[in-house]
């Protein structure tokens, strides 16, 4: 509360335009970011940009998030989890080997060359690929639970 | 036997209007203070809301 007593708040409607100007920025500062080639100017307005987000969040007053959609939420976090962490090692197992030259089959003679490295290139690509799995993953489950826990339900009346 | 929207019943115990939807139709089960919430709305012991049959509680008609 502010000394006069009254607190800022906001109605989801402003919420999700206040989200649309945010996203908007970011893609902005992306832009700008590349045409810098600094990545450090996009990777700090993407946190303050996440961060204003969940500021905007509490302040508004008619989105009631109860314990259905907690579940929903953590289902799917869980899920996506799971199976993400599954992806990430299995990539990062063939990353380490990659590093520590493990030899092939057939079995190489003795070799001097050193490890052969993913080139920063390739790892931006797999790691665009990680997040996209990511979030479709997320909303795939999302979907999915909110199903189940009677989302799409209607009144027959 | 009550006028009472789904909305208003909504309000009163802070969760979503499809929350209740939910738990009438038998797609959700609520939590135990939830359930508690609901059948002091209703002025009722909890178990004239909510019956269980062993595998999943459900809601009765009120």
């Amino acid at each position: 509360m502010t000394p006069s007593g009254r607190s800022f708040s906001m109605k989801k409607n402003t919420f999700y335009l206040i989200i649309g100007c945010i996203a908007l920025t970011l893609l902005f500062i992306f832009w700008y970011s590349v045409e810098l080639h600094t990545a450090l100017l996009i990777e700090i307005a993407f946190i303050v940009g996440i961060a204003l987000v969940y500021l905007a969040k509490t302040k508004v007053t008619d989105i009631i998030n109860d314990e259905r959609d907690v579940k929903i939420t953590e289902q799917a976090t869980i899920r996506t989890m799971q199976v993400f962490w599954v992806v990430f090692c299995a990539f990062s197992i063939g990353a380490v080997m990659e590093i520590l030259h493990v030899p092939e089959i057939p079995r190489e003679p003795p070799s001097i060359r050193p490890p052969v490295l993913l080139p920063p290139r390739m790892m931006g690509y797999i790691q665009l690929a990680l997040l996209c799995l990511m979030i479709f993953l997320y909303v795939g489950f999302r979907i999915y639970y909110a199903k189940k826990f009677g989302d799409f339900e209607t009144d027959e009346e | 036997m009550h006028d009472l929207t789904q909305e208003h019943l909504a309000q009163a115990i802070g969760v979503n209007r499809q929350t209740i939807l939910a738990i009438e139709k038998e797609k959700y089960i609520p939590s135990l203070d939830l359930a508690f919430k609901i059948s002091r709305y209703f002025g009722v012991n909890i178990e004239e809301v909510f019956i269980s049959d062993e595998k999943t509680p459900t809601i009765t008609d009120t």
